[in-house]
């Protein structure tokens, strides 16, 4: 099993803000650098103890992540990690110009000498409010986009695109990928209709914010429609990504956790109940399940996260026996981990060295 | 978006024209630069385009002699016979210079009319063209059945079709089989690489007929050609995406490759 960390580039100085979007009153400059720092030195950690791939998502507009574009952030990782791939888990293809996304993950997949994994997402709900993007367009958009990137890849004569969403009358990418034929590709895999698209187009898939239940669950089904398009995709189709955090023990891991203010993590939904409410009744949810999703893990407590397979914290024995099971439900070639808790540089970096 | 099935041609009349010794029948409608539509080997087949093409167009909408309720056409052996009929059934339209869209077997025969008589054609229009086509073995070949079903991404939104009698079938699949030529023909590609006519050549990216792939091959030997991939269409592109191709033959008919350059107005709000 691959392991990844996932740096989530959180701005490590205070804000008053309690919604989305976040007032930037109480915004330094000063932490904003200090915080990029701290984010490009734990992939620069990462990269040197072995692990497998950094990743970096995209998100606007609130301190709990500082990477609006992942691209730019990759860029900066290029020149620090020198061995573990960088995987980029958004963009948010709905929202973006799939050209612009093919080009800047061509020019990382060159900068990295073929070390990109290209996650492409649908984005959180909020971030169609961002770029003032329908969100009932977000499937169609998302699955027309991720076809108009593999085509951009791999087309070498110029053509036009005349797409529902995107119009392009020539396009011929410079550079072209290292990867051939193109950077592996990953995708949501939490709903039915993403398991489905991903098996019919041969594209990883990732679960986040989600249950190992949920995510077990989906997961057999993104196999079964895999086997019904004529492929078998293999454990390094399936990423997990879960918040992670190792102590001395167990109990030492929740009080840490708890210290630390874990306990009060806020997803959007909570931030900003009234545009959620607006975002829930759209299209870009495609079932009461994933609609009550996120509402349902972030109201959890810390416990019933463990128990679920959201939070992989304990004493170093713990992890591992919480790796054996997520390998045993769901079968993942790359756990995807995030930094529980967002403790800083101090706390985590002899935290990652001993585990 | 209205999910009404529009059934097609409503505006056009249907016509005969004596040409090279058949009744040639065709379909007209509209007024303005003229635009000759040539069908694919399953026979013609009205379309949305037509109708909003003959919004700013003379549309004509030809049957090709040997299809339909024609005669058997047991004359023509290759693909520049029917071009002879073709061109001389342009000649009794009275037009000095036209505009050609050719779908799939009928996207060869523009090609053919064009490189016969080039200074008649202003600008051709390919889709899903079967002049090169993959590489297949003879029995892999598809037939009037199997191409009909992989004519479309949204079957579901098609008006229902004219059912055709086994003896038209037998008629048209000999006549394709006899003239169509080979998946690829050095002689016909070179002749092809001469012609400087505006080519415009739409693929369909989930046609399993004649795959985007292909459209490589056009863009690398036609010295003047468009390539244009369209989303979510199969073989009968005009018939999944209406809007999206009438849209480009309409700039590219008026603006040729320089259609590549967005004219449209961006403003959101003034």
């Amino acid at each position: 099993m691959k392991i990844s960390l996932f740096c989530n580039c959180r701005y490590m100085g205070p804000t008053s803000g309690s919604s989305w979007p976040v007032p930037a009153d109480d915004f330094s400059t000063e932490l904003a650098q200090e915080s990029y720092e701290i984010t490009l030195n734990h992939a620069e950690i990462a990269d040197q103890l072995g692990w497998n791939w950094v990743s970096v998502a995209e998100h606007h507009y609130a301190p709990f992540s500082i990477s609006p574009n992942p691209m730019v952030m990759a860029a900066a990782f290029s020149q620090r990690v020198k061995t573990a791939k960088i995987a980029l888990m958004g963009p948010d293809i709905p929202i973006l110009n799939p050209i612009r996304v093919a080009e800047e993950f061509a020019m990382l997949d060159t900068l990295t000498g073929g070390r990109i994994v290209a996650g492409l997402m649908r984005g959180t709900p909020n971030e169609y409010v961002t770029y003032n993007v329908n969100p009932n367009e977000s499937r169609d958009r998302f699955e027309e986009g991720l076809k108009l990137i593999k085509m951009a890849w791999t087309e070498k004569q110029p053509f036009g695109w005349q797409g529902r969403y995107f119009q392009f009358r020539t396009i011929s990418i410079w550079p072209r990928p290292v990867q051939g034929p193109h950077p592996p590709l990953f995708m949501s895999g939490s709903s039915m209709e993403s398991g489905k698209f991903a098996a019919n187009n041969k594209v990883g898939v990732g679960f986040a914010v989600t249950t190992l239940e949920a995510a077990s669950k989906a997961a057999g089904y993104y196999r079964e429609e895999a086997v019904k398009s004529g492929w078998k995709p293999t454990k390094d189709n399936v990423i997990y990504r879960m918040p992670f955090y190792v102590a001395d023990s167990d109990d030492q891991a929740v009080e840490d956790l708890r210290a630390a203010g874990a306990e009060k993590f806020k997803g959007i939904g909570i931030l900003n109940p009234d545009m959620m409410r607006v975002l829930r009744q759209t299209k870009y949810f495609s079932d009461n399940e994933n609609r009550n999703r996120e509402a349902q893990t972030a109201a959890s407590e810390l416990q019933d996260r463990i128990k679920l397979g959201q939070l992989l914290i304990g004493s170093p024995d713990t992890i591992i026996k919480q790796i054996e099971k997520i390998r045993d439900d769901l079968g993942p070639g790359i756990l995807d981990l995030t930094n529980a808790g967002e403790m800083g540089d101090k706390t985590i970096k002899p935290r990652i060295k001993d585990w | 978006m209205n999910d009404e099935i529009i059934i097609p041609g409503a505006a056009f009349e249907e016509k005969f024209s004596e040409a090279d010794g058949f009744r040639i029948r065709y379909m007209e409608a509209g007024f303005g630069p003229v635009i000759l539509s040539i069908h694919g080997a399953n026979g013609l087949r009205l379309s949305r385009i037509h109708d909003m093409l003959a919004k700013s167009h003379r549309v004509i909408v030809m049957e090709i002699p040997g299809f339909g309720s024609s005669e058997e056409n047991t004359g023509a052996k290759d693909m520049k016979d029917l071009a002879h009929s073709i061109l001389s059934f342009i000649e009794t339209l009275d037009v000095e210079t036209l505009n050609l869209i050719g779908m799939s077997f009928g996207g060869k025969l523009a090609l053919v009319c064009a490189i016969l008589r080039p200074e008649i054609v202003g600008s051709i229009t390919l889709i899903a063209p079967a002049a090169i086509r993959p590489e297949r073995d003879p029995k892999e070949i598809p037939n009037h059945a199997e191409r009909a079903a992989a004519m479309f991404a949204h079957p579901e939104k098609q008006p229902p079709t004219n059912q055709l009698s086994a003896g038209t079938i037998a008629k048209q699949e000999d006549l394709v089989g006899r003239t169509i030529g080979p998946g690829r023909d050095e002689v016909f590609e070179a002749e092809l690489a001469k012609l400087h006519v505006p080519v415009l050549a739409l693929f369909g990216t989930e046609d399993i007929l004649i795959p985007p792939e292909i459209g490589k091959y056009y863009r690398e030997i036609l010295p003047n050609c468009s390539l244009m991939m369209v989303y979510d269409a199969a073989h009968a592109i005009d018939a999944d995406r209406p809007e999206a191709v009438t849209e480009l033959i309409r700039d590219f008919v008026a603006r040729r490759g320089d259609f590549i350059v967005r004219e449209v107005d961006g403003t959101i709000l003034p």
